[in-house]
This record gives C-alpha cells, structure tokens and sequence, in this order.
C-alpha cells in the first residue's frame, strides 16, 4: 500500500471508531446525541496538548479518553433531565458552545489550532498498526456488548425507559454508562485524529462533523453494529475515491440522512432486516 | 451612549429572530417537528428578494413575491417531507429536516454559487435619528415590521375562527377533529405563514446586510431552536420574548463577555442553563 | 407483619386531588382487592406505591424498608411487581426477552458486572415457564405489536412475576381477557398468592374480586371510604351509594 491509502485507511479507521462510538450512546441506549463532534475535539485538544508539552503519546491517548469521558458523563447528566427532542436540542447546544469556546481561548490556540503536533514516536507503520488494532478492537467491543446483559438493559431503555425502571434497572447508572464508554472511544478517536493530521482547528469539530457521524450511524441503520461499520466506510471512501463527490460530499450526507429518515428510518440494516423477512415468509408459504 | 446604541442593535437583531423563530414554534406546537429545515426558507427569502430586484429592477415586487413563494414552499417541505413520517419517533422528522436543510443549502450554493450575491444598487439607505439613537431605515423598518406582523398573528389567534381551529387542533388534535376543524388545512396553513414569516425576515436581512450567501441560515437555524425552547414551544408570546431577550442579550455579551465565548454560543449556554433547570423551557408549553 | 405501609398518601393534579390523605397497611401473604368507580384514584394510587408518580405528601414503607423518596428501580428491587393498567411491552423484544429481562434482575443490578454477562439460558427458561405459567406460553417469541391486549395484558404479569416480587401489583390484569381466559388468569394469581406472594389488585370485574380477594379497600374520589372482607364492604351504604352514582361505569366496565 501507498502513503495515500494508509492515510486513508487511518481516515476510515477513526470514522468506523467515531460512528461506533456515537452507535453506542444512540442506537445502543436510545439517547440522541447531536454534539458527539466536541467529545472527538475533547480527545483531539488534550492528546494535541498534552504531546507538544512533551508528554509520551500513549498517556496522551489514555488522558485524552479520561478527559473525554469526563466531558461525556457530564453531558450525560443532561439526559437524565431531558429525553428525546430536547435531548437532541441540548447535545446540539454542547457542541456549538464547545466549539464557541475553544475559538476564544488563546491557549489552545483559538480559530488557528494547534499545529506542529509531534510525531507519536511509533513509525508510520507502528501509528496504522495502532489505528486499525484499536478499531478492531471497538468493532470486536461493540458486538460483545449488545450480547451482554448489560447490551440487554440498554435495549430496554433504548426502548422505554420508565418501564425498564419498574423491572429494576438502574436506568440513570446505565445511561451514564453509554456515555461514558461512548465518548472515550471519540476521545481516542480524537487523539488519533490530532496525531494523524498533525495540525488541529476548532471546526473539525463542528457541527457537519457530529451530523456527518450521525449519517454514519443512521444510515447503517441506528443499533446495528454492522450496518454502522460498512456505512463509515463507504461514506469515508466515497468522496475520496470519486473527485465529483468530494464537491458535493455536503449534498450526498445531507441527501442520505434525508432519505433515509422518510423511507426507511431504520437504515440499511432495516432494509435488509424487512427483505429477510420478506424472503422467509415466502418460503414459507411456498415449502 | 453607548449602552442605549447596544440595547437598539440587540432589539433590531432580536426583532429578526422573532420573525423566524415564531414559524418554528408554531409548526412544533402543532406537530411536534424540530423544524430546522425553516432557516433554509429564511435564506430562500433572502435569495429571492437579491436575485428578483437585481434582475428585474423591482424591490417592491421581489418583497411582494417572496412571503407566498416561501410560504407555498414551506407547505410543499409539510406535504412531502413531513407528513408520510408524522407517527415516527421525534428524532426522525428531527433528522430528516437537518438533512433537508443541508441539502438547501448546499442547493443555493450550486446555483447561486459560493461567494453571495449582493444588490446590484441598495435600495434603501436613508439612516434616522431617534434623539441620540442612529439607525439605519432598514433596521427601524425591521423592528417595525417584526412588530406589526407579530402582533397581527396573535390578534389572528386569538380573534379569530382560524384562529380558534389553529388553537383547537394544538391542544387536542382529536377534539379538533370531532368538532368538524380540518386539521390538514390548519397545518398547510401553519406551514404557509410561517415560512411566509421567515421569508420577511429573509428579506430584510438581505436588506441590513446587503448581502445573502449560502449558509446565511447556519447559524440561526440552531439559534432558532434555543430561541423556541427558551420561550417555551408553541408558546409564541414566550418566543417574542425570548427572541428579544437573546438579541440584546447577544450584543451587550459580544462586548463584554467576547472574550470568553463566541457570539453564536451564548444562546446555547443560557439553553442548557435553562433547560437543566426547567426541563420544560422558560415560559412553560402553550 | 406488615409488607406494605401506605400513609398519608395526597396527589393532587391542575388543581384536582386525587388521592387524598389514603393510608392502609399489607400483610404479609395477604390477597387485597382495591376498588372504585372510574375516577376514584385507583391507579394513581398505584403508581404512588411504585415510585412511578412522586406524590403530593406521604409515606410508603416496603419491607420495613422507608422507600418514600427512593426511584421505581429501588422498590422493584425490594420486592415489588407491577403490570401496567395500560400496556407497555419493550416492543423492540420477543415477550420471552420482555420476562427474561425482569428474571435477570440481579444480571443487570450493577451496569459492570452486566458487561461480564453474557448468558441468558436460564433467564430465558424461567421466562418460557412464567408465560406458560399465565398461558401465552405460544406466543413466546411472536413480536408484541402483533398479538392481542389479552396476551400483552399476561405479558404484564408474567414480567412482574419475572422479579420474584414479594408485593404484586396488578392493575387490572383480567381487562381484554375473555371469561375463561380471566378465570384461569385469576387462579393462576390466587395460586401464585398462594405460595406466599402478597397480591393487590385493581380490577373492574367484580365478580373475579369477589370470588378470588380476601379484602377489599374502595377508593371513592381520592378517598379510602371502606376496608374490609368483601361481602361486609360490599354491603356498606357508601360504597353502595358511590358505584350506584356510576351505573353507567359498571355498565362500560362490563363491556
């Protein structure tokens, strides 16, 4: 593989963590996010800092998922108060003000960013290396977790959460759960992110990138790991691999979530999901 | 003066919100949609009252056409986009008019292009004065409008028949229905007027400005949200107020607080604040 | 001893009271009915008993256990089952998973430990054997937006019987059963109340309270007006006086 495609397959491994990770809080747990962009700069903002002060990359990344899961559990808290719409309102407000805030703050270098990030010290191949292990390794965690008992209690409060408190689940705990893992797995996304582009600006973390990843997740079909995987992929790849889409890459997201939502809010995976269905009835009505 | 010249510029920009942000609140209170897409109606005022005036040489008729062009449009994004998804989940329709929005404005820049279009000659540039208060015509003009037209639709609410069925099919849709209220006409018409709203609001803001480009709805289409819950959804007194209240609130921050926060934030924090506190927004649901 | 204290019970909605300074006490074992005309309060009361409604004012103590401030989830913990008067399925499961999860409680007690979960065998035979049990052992794996109020209504009490509830709440569990169906529903509770688990029961039949309950409490605007066995609360005149006031009641109830 060339420099380009490495460089692309670090691209796609990040957004597979990202959509993954957003997977987690809103298609495992119910709880919309629209803000899931700032828990990625949370992540990219301490590695940057904490790496060009000289700290070794690898603490870096663990601090920077601390860090971004500090931020996650916070917010978090939001959606004990609020469900749903509101929830989806308030989210989208933590990442304007995110974004608001880190633009006026001159120590982490306001609209410039921080640049000259140092190299992580692991070799080009060593960082790939780290970057597709720790994917596998979300993907391999989130198909553990839906098997779980706690994936179980999830898919309770995804669905009705004042009911699931009446058989006992601790539905607040759980809630803050899914955030917390969610938005430490967009912190190390982020920290991967910052010492991949090496140079860091506030709007890479702005609202289009919480919508882009929410496309992710919607267009693979909320809940489905799988789903979620092939769509941050091929969404990744598309504007690469076809210049014409890259100028419209804004038009294709937007289209998609668009779509999607009026025909089939369930995404890919519940299209495919309605088409085996449809397939075994019919066997079933032709033995 | 400089304190009154604040408040003025916070009353002028708050003026504008309210335009916008009082379809929003109706269309939530009656459906229950997010309607994020209504900011996208807002910039296709603002193109229409740049692009008619500069090819036909009217002002006058460019404002006259854009409130129902925009109106008809809003009642065209209820009939295909929204109604085939009413019973779903409210992040649904949520999601759906982001995407809607992106791709309208992804739409003006294909065929308006990227860089914004201003008046080839600006109409209007007389500037008044209020004792020791300055302002431009267009922005006296913008609080005047916003005024008036807001006042006329709470008169419409509240006086009227339409306006009796419009209250009616907000509380209970069912009990609407039984007393013979058409409740489909009530959301085409709800469509039609606030995008209708948004429209004015477009063309004045184009006027202020002079100048309209693609991602002139950005940032108030999230602002508007914050707007409408602040005030308390379906709440259109609750949303003037709140409106108002965040223009103002938004110049006096820039100058003293700038520092800190980006103007476009500020709304979102007093959002979170608020709605941490009072889960159901500042002035309770309609 | 008591399992249950209600005391000084108040709810008031818009200006409204619907419960209204109620207090009773459960034995432990105990088969209570709680009825009233429509209106009465009932299954207000109800959620004030499972957390599910912070009340006005008042006191419940479950178990010697004060859980007057403490969440659903807590009193579920300590022995309460509830069925829904209205129906509400996770209608993203099979009911086998609606029960297996309410019988996994003590899997999902502590979110980490959950995580290191994985096996849902037993969970899903206990489950299998409580859907029998309430007899909609056939619509085990079906998807709950398909069947009929009659099985979503013994969905409700086999996921309350899930808990291994010491106190069983059953808001109107025989509604949209048809009569053999109710019969045997009631003496699968009446058995179930047999083996120990204290039951209170709000139901409109009132030929099934009367034959299965060993007491009754009536609830008349907000109000406790009569406890007591049920052929004696049934003869007292203000309970008389306020179902006759609701003839047309018993007469929708019956439909």
């Amino acid at each position: 593989m060339g420099a380009y495609e490495l460089s692309l397959l670090t691209l796609i491994g990040i957004n597979v963590m990202l959509a993954l990770s957003l997977n987690l809080i809103t298609g495992f747990c119910g709880q919309i996010s629209l803000g899931h962009a700032a828990f990625y700069g949370v992540g990219a903002y301490t590695g940057a800092m904490l790496t060009t002060s000289g700290q070794p990359f690898l603490l870096a990344l663990v601090v920077a998922a601390l860090f971004a899961a500090v931020a996650g559990v916070i917010v978090g808290l939001a959606s004990l108060r609020v469900r749903e719409d509101f929830l989806a309102i308030t989210t989208m407000g933590v990442g304007f003000l995110f974004l608001g805030v880190v633009r006026q703050q001159e120590w982490l270098g306001g609209e410039l960013g921080i640049s000259q990030i140092p190299e992580t010290g692991l070799g080009d191949g060593g960082f790939i290396m780290l970057v597709v292990g720790a994917t596998a390794l979300v993907f391999a965690a989130s198909v553990y977790l839906k098997r779980t008992w706690m994936g179980f209690a999830f898919d309770s409060i995804a669905d009705d959460e004042d009911t699931a408190r009446t058989v006992g689940i601790d539905v607040a705990r759980y809630k803050l759960t899914a955030f917390a893992f969610g938005t430490a797995i967009a912190g190390i996304a982020g920290c991967l992110y910052a010492h991949y582009a090496r140079i860091i600006v506030p709007d890479a973390f702005g609202f289009t990138v919480s919508i882009t990843i929410l496309a992710m997740v919607v267009v693979g079909g909320i809940g489905s790991t799988i789903g979620v995987t092939i769509a941050a992929v091929v969404l990744t790849l598309m504007p690469e691999l076809f210049r014409f889409v890259n100028d419209y890459k804004l038009l294709l997201y937007g289209g998609l979530l668009l779509l999607t939502m009026r025909y089939s809010p369930q995404g890919f995976a519940g299209l495919v999901r309605q088409a085996a269905a449809k397939a075994r009835s019919k066997s079933e009505a032709t033995p | 003066m400089l304190f009154i010249d604040l408040l003025v510029q916070g009353l002028i920009q708050g003026s504008s919100y309210a335009l916008i942000a009082v379809g929003l609140t109706l269309v939530y209170g009656l459906l229950r949609i997010l309607h994020v897409a209504h900011a996208g109606l807002f910039t296709l005022g603002a193109y229409i009252a740049v692009v008619v005036t500069n090819t036909l040489g009217s002002f006058w008729l460019a404002a006259v056409i854009a409130p129902p062009i925009v109106g008809l449009a809003g009642m065209l994004v209820y009939r295909l986009l929204y109604e085939p998804i009413l019973d779903q989940p409210p992040f649904v329709p949520l999601i759906a008019s982001i995407g809607l929005f992106i791709c309208m404005e992804e739409g003006f820049r294909l065929i308006f292009g990227p860089y914004g279009n201003s008046f080839d000659e600006a109409p209007f540039s007389a500037s008044l004065s209020f004792g020791p208060v300055y302002m431009q015509g267009v922005e006296a003009a913008t609080v005047v409008i916003a005024f008036v037209l807001l006042g006329a639709l709470a008169v419409l609410a509240a006086r009227t028949r339409l306006g009796t069925a419009w209250r009616a099919s907000v509380t209970d849709p069912q009990m609407a229905q039984s007393f013979g209220i058409d409740i489909v006409k009530v959301r085409y018409l709800n469509f039609f007027i606030g995008s209708a709203l948004a429209a004015v609001a477009g063309v004045l803001v184009a006027l202020l400005n002079n100048f309209v480009e693609p991602t002139l709805g950005s940032v108030p289409s999230y602002k508007m949200l914050a707007i409408i819950v602040l005030g308390g959804l379906g709440n259109v007194k609750g949303t003037l107020v709140a409106a108002l209240a965040l223009g103002v609130l938004e110049s006096f921050g820039t100058i003293y607080a700038g520092h800190l926060i980006d103007r476009d934030a500020i709304a979102f924090l007093f959002l979170i604040i608020v709605l941490m506190v009072r889960p159901q927004g500042f002035f309770g649901k309609a | 001893m008591s399992l249950l204290d209600v005391s000084n019970a108040f709810v008031r909605f818009d200006g409204v009271t619907a419960v209204n300074d109620v207090s009773f006490s459960l034995d432990d074992g105990e088969f209570v009915g709680l009825i009233g005309p429509n209106g009465a309060g009932k299954t207000t009361l109800l959620k004030v008993i499972s957390g599910v409604l912070p009340p006005g004012g008042g006191r419940v103590v479950l178990n010697g256990q004060d859980v007057s401030d403490k969440p659903p989830f807590v009193r579920a913990r300590a022995g309460l089952g509830l069925s829904h008067q209205i129906v509400r399925p996770f209608r993203s499961m099979t009911p086998v998973d609606n029960v297996a999860l309410a019988a996994g409680a003590t899997e999902t007690r502590n979110p980490l430990k959950a995580l290191a979960r994985t096996d849902r065998t037993a969970a899903r035979a206990r489950a299998r054997e409580l859907l029998d049990l309430v007899g909609i052992g056939d619509a085990a794996e079906a998807d709950p937006s398909n069947l009929p109020l009659g099985y979503l209504k013994r969905l409700e009490v086999a996921r309350a019987l899930a808990l291994e509830p010491k106190l069983l709440l059953l808001d109107e569990p025989l509604a949209g059963l048809n009569h053999v169906e109710a019969g045997r529903l009631a003496d699968t509770v009446t058995a179930i109340n047999g083996q120990g688990t204290t039951v209170l029961l709000i139901e409109h039949n009132l030929s099934e309270v009367m034959r299965i309950c060993r007491r009754l409490l009536v609830l008349d605007q907000g109000r406790l007006i009569a406890d007591g066995a049920p052929q004696t609360v049934m003869s007292d005149a203000r309970v008389r006086a306020a179902y006759l006031g609701e003839s047309t009641e018993d007469a929708d109830a019956a439909a």
